[in-house]
């Protein structure tokens, strides 16, 4: 790896990571698993004159149950979890599960070990995986800076290709999901290999009513546009509807309405557009399936 | 020849699957490749051209010679007046290019300015400094791009885009053609892929002040030829170049063309006063270190009714990129096993190669032969289709019998042995082929699509180096051979010293195994130094790794320098003794008397006296106990259009892949992967199993996942292992190897070649066994990779991948 020259910190709270970012604004990059970051230095992409480590921060590493605002229940991760943690998450996989599914179709063993939730969601890649669940899941994203803290709705915080609603001195804390009950949940992915970046991935989270009627279904896509994004168009066409394979089918095509699509040698515009219909499809089949 | 007896005196270790040797350095981590030697060093970095084909207006060098850390600078004009021109080996037409660019560029990625540097960082800085101006020409991207008269031209003294174009015709074509029944026809295209070695390009240059003179470290793996080339470039004496070969990581055809690089950093460590190190980054070496060329091959069978294949005729086009050192060989090559497995009369091979604006070509695993068998292989099972045969019994009707063997194919290739026909009832029978179709019949009635693909190739080894004779007179290189040194030491153990490098293949435990069967001691008494220094190891211009050469020249070599060393063994035992030659014999490191047993002395007391006591030497003995021995392949033909063998040895395999295709999706999934494969006598069979299996999943890879796709523009868009895709473990199936051994009567062991095989035969088991899978959709498969978009394209559009 041959980057540009960069200054290492390595902070040991939160608060004095915020003070750095505050200090070297713009010119500062923080670094939470490096398995984004890290690449981009190396083709000299990006190129921080400061690289703010966050490993040293202990306090942003941990998955709880909380009683949330109002009656919800919710369960809150730090933003230095890592996928292989959330893979193992009894707490997660009992009660929101979609997050662990996502998790089992990220990468291979050592991207896991590394790479963080917080960090994902912050970098903002258009393919990664986790923005799509968190999307799904409607789940809330603590921002901290230098005027403390402040929640930011999951399809408020992407805003484009690596660029999200936070500001320059604004560090990802923390992510709040819901306890899911009478849910149904899945995430697919079609990729060329196993472990790579989705061409599409979707992530359901499905609410039936007992029967094959459809209650509620929220539905998160990545890898098609610029950025990770509800299919809202497929959703309203599911809502209180039966579940039949043609009424899925229908609905599933409507993924990319309004969306703008992404062609590259993996799969072409019209191809990958296709194919986020059928993995919608799929995904849908996949949650009534599944627990 | 040496027979098999007189070779080995105990029969202990040949074809045993001993633990390795190498296996302990490298899983540690303490193997040295270039980039671990311990020598102080200035780093190298390449300014590399953006654009794929444009004019160099001019260079500002001077912010990043003024950058501090910065210690010198080259660009393509300084190398152009102190070097020669790269040399073709196989085209007349004048095509003059360095080892940079000079006044334009031909890809992207073509180095412009070379930059030295206290450390790799700031050399990288340093690149960010130099402003280049170009002038953007056309560029010249694809085969049809390059014929189009209207294109401009890569090399405009060539007067052509087309630098060689050739046709070979052996045997009566048009007497066959008259006796056919039917004749058909298709047009395939095959991509662009390579290998990526763990470990890239990796040079160290120290320029010798005191006799004007450098030292080389690099993982050349045709040093012998690279020697010659680099000295010819530099236009210096050979005196003047000391080349040293440490660890390799992996080779596979493309770490011969490493060489124009060392010429421009001999060029720069003599400015820098200090050694310099290039390690070449993965993006580079996708960029242009070094790819196969695409092909595009039109074919036509003459068949009988009966299903057999009475001729054929190709025509290739090879797009061979932008370096003209080894433009043109592919076809030279690859047309010689154009016959496959088959007893076909008469072939007809129109050879052209072109130059464009993609990143240079050079031999990859199989050189063309993957292509040749993909053309061929899918055409016995189009013919099978059409004729209303089974494409098992369509081989059966054709495959050379064993009772022909040797075959001698059209253009002179002799196949020295194999069982074709049992390899293909081997495979069928470990598939369980009429049960597989009886499952597939069941499937699709349930909307599910598995098929099943048989692919038949050979597997050449040991190049006879003249092929390029064909079209450029006399070659500088004919036939092949390799050198070895075997020592024994002062303690009576054997160390080995080869010129070739491993990087990869067990040379030191598969070296082991023969000399210990050939001495009669334990394996772990003979070492090999795995290193090549051209002032202490013995090599020719062969040398090297390359082409499957080890088992045959290599062990040939080695062979002959420990039979040397035997020989002297036993005479001054016998001298030791009092007792008579005849009567010697050699058992746990010992000579003994074989009327006499207490008649004995140890390598030790023989080494003891051939080193120290040299006065108890027999009459006119030398001192010592090392001996030098070159081996050369006694069955290479001289060159000649009509009757030429262009490899030496013969392997064969049949694969058969079973698969499944999500027809919804385009995606392929692999069922199961057979591999019957018979490559003679095996030395070590993990190791072959191990060479099977990876070269099966390079073809694997070629198949399904690696392209190098270049837009309109020139650009290469697969240029880190993002959009460069290898097969991963994950997807791969548990493959089933089979082997076969029929000896080969031309190399000393009965051993053929095993590095290549899978990636030569893979393809078209591949593309056979999903359009096997798709016929209820009436696909078919002209070319790879076997892209999901273009499946589903196929079945609902086109008909066609």
């Amino acid at each position: 790896m041959i980057p540009n020259k960069f200054e290492y910190i390595r902070p040991n709270t939160l608060q004095e990571a915020l003070s750095i970012l505050s200090a070297y604004r713009e010119d500062a990059k923080v670094l939470a698993g490096g398995q984004s970051l890290l690449s981009l230095m190396k083709l000299r992409l990006a190129s921080p004159k400061y690289l703010i480590d966050l490993s040293g921060v202990p306090e942003l590493n941990y998955i709880r149950e909380e009683s949330g605002r109002g009656n919800s229940a919710r369960i809150a991760i730090g933003a230095l979890t890592t996928y292989a943690q959330i893979k193992e998450s009894a707490v997660l996989q009992a009660k929101s599960p979609l997050l662990v599914q996502t998790t089992h179709l990220i990468g291979d063993v050592q991207v896991r070990n590394r790479g963080t939730l917080g960090g994902s969601l912050a970098h903002a890649d258009p393919a990664g995986d986790m923005p799509a669940a968190i999307l799904a899941l409607g789940a809330e994203i603590k921002a901290v800076g230098p005027k403390g803290a402040r929640w930011i709705k999951a399809e408020d915080f992407f805003v484009t290709a690596f660029t999200t609603a936070l500001s320059f001195d604004e560090i990802v804390a923390e992510v709040r999901v819901p306890v899911l009950k009478g849910y149904k949940t899945a995430y697919m992915k079609n990729a060329p290999r196993p472990s790579d970046f989705a061409i599409v991935g979707v992530a359901v989270c499905l609410q039936p009513d007992g029967g094959r009627t459809c209650q509620n279904i929220t539905i998160g896509i990545t890898g098609v546009t610029d950025k990770a994004y509800r299919a809202v168009g497929v959703e309203e066409s599911l809502r209180g509807k039966q579940l039949d394979p043609k009424i899925i089918e229908q609905a599933a095509s409507r993924v990319t309405d309004g969306v703008e699509v992404n062609g590259n040698i993996h799969a072409s515009k019209e191809f990958r557009s296709y194919l986020a219909s059928i993995w919608v499809k799929r995904a849908i089949q996949a949650a009534m399936s599944g627990a | 020849m040496l027979k098999l007896e007189e070779i080995l005196v105990t029969r202990n270790w040949v074809g045993k699957p001993v633990r390795r040797k190498e296996d302990t350095r490298f899983v540690m981590g303490v193997a040295t490749y270039v980039d671990d030697l311990d020598i102080d060093c200035h780093h190298v970095a390449f300014l590399r051209s953006p654009y794929a084909h444009a004019r160099i207006l001019k260079i500002d060098t001077s912010k990043a010679e003024a950058l501090p850390g910065v210690i010198a600078v080259i660009t393509g004009q300084e190398i152009a007046r102190q070097t020669k021109p790269v040399v073709p080996r196989a085209f007349n037409k004048p095509a003059v290019q360095y080892v940079m660019a000079v006044n334009k560029v031909r890809y992207v990625g073509e180095p412009v300015v070379a930059v030295v540097a206290e450390n790799q960082y700031l050399a990288a800085d340093a690149l960010d400094l130099i402003e280049v101006e170009y002038e953007a020409l056309k560029p010249v991207v694809t085969i049809e791009d390059a014929l189009n008269p209207k294109s401009p031209l890569i090399f405009e003294e060539a007067g052509s885009n087309v630098l060689l174009h050739d046709k070979m015709v052996h045997g009566n074509i048009e007497e066959i053609y008259k006796e056919a029944d039917l004749v058909i026809k298709e047009h395939f295209k095959v991509h662009r892929y390579s290998s990526t070695p763990l470990e890239p390009w990796a040079i160290i240059v120290k320029y010798e002040r005191a006799n004007d003179s450098f030292v080389v470290w690099s993982n050349d793996q045709q040093h012998g030829r690279s020697i010659v080339n680099v000295c010819h470039t530099l236009g210096i004496s050979t005196d003047k170049l000391r080349f040293i070969v440490p660890d390799s990581g992996g080779g596979f055809g493309v770490k011969l063309a490493l060489w124009p690089y060392i010429v421009t950093l001999a060029l720069l460590s003599k400015k820098a006063n200090k050694p310099i190190k290039w390690i070449q980054t993965r993006t580079e070496h996708l960029l242009g270190g070094t790819h196969a060329p695409d092909a595009d091959v039109e074919i036509d069978l003459a068949l009988k009714k009966d299903g057999r294949i009475l001729g054929l005729c190709i025509k290739d086009i090879q797009n061979d990129g932008s370096f003209v050192h080894t433009t043109g060989i592919y076809g030279l090559i690859k047309f010689a096993t154009m016959s496959g497995c088959y007893n076909i009369k008469a072939t007809s091979a129109e050879l052209v190669s072109v130059v464009t604006n993609k990143g240079p070509t050079v031999q990859n695993r199989g050189v063309g032969k993957p292509t040749m068998i993909f053309v061929l292989e899918r055409m016995v099972d189009l013919a099978a289709k059409k004729l209303g045969l089974d494409p098992a019994e369509m081989r059966f009707r054709n495959f050379i019998q064993p009772g022909q063997m040797p075959h001698t194919t059209p253009s002179g290739e002799v196949y020295e042995s194999g069982d074709y026909p049992e390899c293909l009832r081997k495979g069928l029978r470990h598939l369980g082929y009429d049960e597989f179709r009886k499952r597939q019949k069941d499937l699709r009635s349930k909307g599910r699509y598995i098929g099943v693909g048989i692919s038949a190739g050979v597997e050449p080894g040991t190049s006879n180096l003249g092929y390029y004779y064909t079209s450029r007179g006399v070659p500088e290189y004919m036939g092949n051979a390799e050198g070895a040194i075997v020592g024994v030491d002062y303690d009576g153990n054997i160390n080995v010293l080869l010129g070739s490098v491993d990087s990869g293949q067990g040379h030191a435990t598969t070296t082991s195994q023969v000399v210990a069967d050939m001495l009669a001691i334990h394996p772990d008494r003979v070492s090999m130094t795995n290193q090549l220094d051209s002032i202490i190891s013995p090599f020719l211009g062969h040398s090297g790794v390359y082409s499957n050469k080890f088992n045959d020249v290599d062990l040939g070599a080695v062979i002959m320098a420990t039979k040397k060393v035997r020989d002297k063994m036993l005479r001054i035992a016998a001298h030791m003794l009092g007792v008579d030659r005849s009567k010697l014999k050699l058992k746990d490191g010992t000579i003994y008397s074989s009327e006499n047993g207490a008649k004995a002395v140890s390598f030790k007391e023989i080494a003891s006296v051939a080193y120290k006591r040299i006065l108890l030497l027999p009459e006119g003995e030398e001192p010592g106990l090392k001996e030098i021995a070159y081996y050369k392949t006694p069955f290479a033909k001289m060159p000649s259009r009509e009757n030429f063998n262009i490899q030496i040895t013969h392997s064969n395999s049949v694969h058969i892949a079973a698969v499944e295709v999500d027809v919804e999706s385009g995606s392929i999934r692999l069922d199961r992967y057979i591999i019957v494969h018979d490559c003679g006598n095996q030395i070590h069979p993990e190791i072959v199993r191990g060479m099977a299996i990876g070269s099966t999943v390079h073809g694997i890879g070629a198949s399904l996942y690696e392209n190098f796709v270049y837009n309109e523009d020139g650009q290469l868009l697969a240029s880190t292992f993002m959009d460069y895709l290898k097969p991963l473990s994950v997807g791969l199936p548990n493959f089933e190897v089979v082997h076969m051994e029929s000896p080969c009567p031309y190399s000393l062991l009965g051993t053929k070649s095993a590095g290549e095989g899978g990636a030569i035969t893979s393809l078209t088991a591949l593309a056979n066994a999903v359009e096997d899978a798709l016929s209820p959709f009436g696909v078919k498969v002209t070319s790879l990779p076997l892209a999901p978009e273009k499946v589903v394209k196929a079945i609902r559009e086109t008909k066609e991948i």
